[in-house]
């Protein structure tokens, strides 16, 4: 991809994860009281709530996006060859699906798994 | 200058953010915006860690009470209050002057350039932009406090 669409990604991001972090602050501490919000039972139920499931799928998406990409211009910035920025650009696309993996299975366990 | 002595020369790579030498308010704010945005990274992938205990940590399989409580015995304190209160802190800082970014990246913020004239101040950024690194400053503390009120109320 090229790069100025790269950072259009970032503002894109930067602009939707502006407006979906509030709104994750929000519930942590207006919504709830926060010792409410991080309860089991709360926390459950905002899992097993479709809108809040896909609040979060999007918020973990969005913020990962953004933060990798933004290493990735970092590091582009400190220096620049071909090789580096080949093994840059895998290495964010690599770290975004560990992350996005991860963040997802704790989402589809909590929906869907069993209570231990 | 020879040109690959003067390629060196610019590419000072992070030792350059380092060197705070002839710094103005806009500098600050680009190093600030790195720092942060690296910080809230870190703090977001161990977030991820921190809430997979949700459904039993790495090995888990579904809903567990106990390794939440095992996780928020761990997490849940003064210390991780702290930890929390910083993290607003950064968080709204980067976002404030990230929008910043975003409105001088597309112009929108930006004076019309000028004839440079002693003493070379960069006369393209304008009030506005440092206007705007000072509400996110204030508007950082002020979410910092208003974590502060939120965490600290529960503890009692």
């Amino acid at each position: 991809m090229k790069e100025s669409r790269l950072m259009l990604v970032q503002y894109v991001t930067a602009v939707a994860a502006v407006v979906l972090v509030s709104f994750h602050l929000v519930m942590q501490g207006v919504i709830y009281p926060y010792t409410t919000a991080i309860s089991y039972d709360n926390i459950l139920s905002v899992y097993r709530n479709g809108f809040y499931a896909i609040f979060l799928e999007a918020l973990l998406v969005v913020v990962l996006v953004h933060g990798f990409n933004g290493v990735r211009i970092i590091l582009q910035e400190i220096k620049q060859s071909k090789p580096w920025t080949t093994w840059v650009d895998v290495g964010t696309v690599v770290a975004i699906m560990i992350t996005v993996a991860y963040g997802t299975r704790t989402l589809v366990l909590a929906v869907f798994g069993g209570s231990a | 200058m020879a040109v690959g002595e003067r390629n060196a020369k610019n590419r000072r790579g992070i030792r350059a953010w380092l060197n705070p030498y002839h710094y103005n308010a806009e500098r600050w704010a680009y190093f600030f915006q790195r720092v942060t945005g690296v910080a809230i990274l870190a703090y977001v992938i161990g977030h991820l860690g921190d809430t997979s205990f949700f459904v039993g940590g790495p090995t888990g399989t579904g809903p567990s009470p106990s390794a939440w409580k095992f996780i928020g015995s761990i997490f849940e304190n003064s210390f991780g209050h702290l930890i929390l209160i910083l993290v607003v802190l950064v968080l709204f800082f980067h976002g404030v002057n990230g929008v910043r970014l975003i409105l001088a990246e597309f112009g929108l913020i930006l004076q019309k350039p000028a004839a440079i004239e002693y003493p070379y101040r960069p006369k393209g950024l304008g009030i506005s932009q440092k206007a705007i690194i000072y509400v996110g400053i204030a508007v950082a503390v002020a979410a910092a406090v208003w974590a502060f009120l939120v965490l600290f109320e529960g503890m009692g």
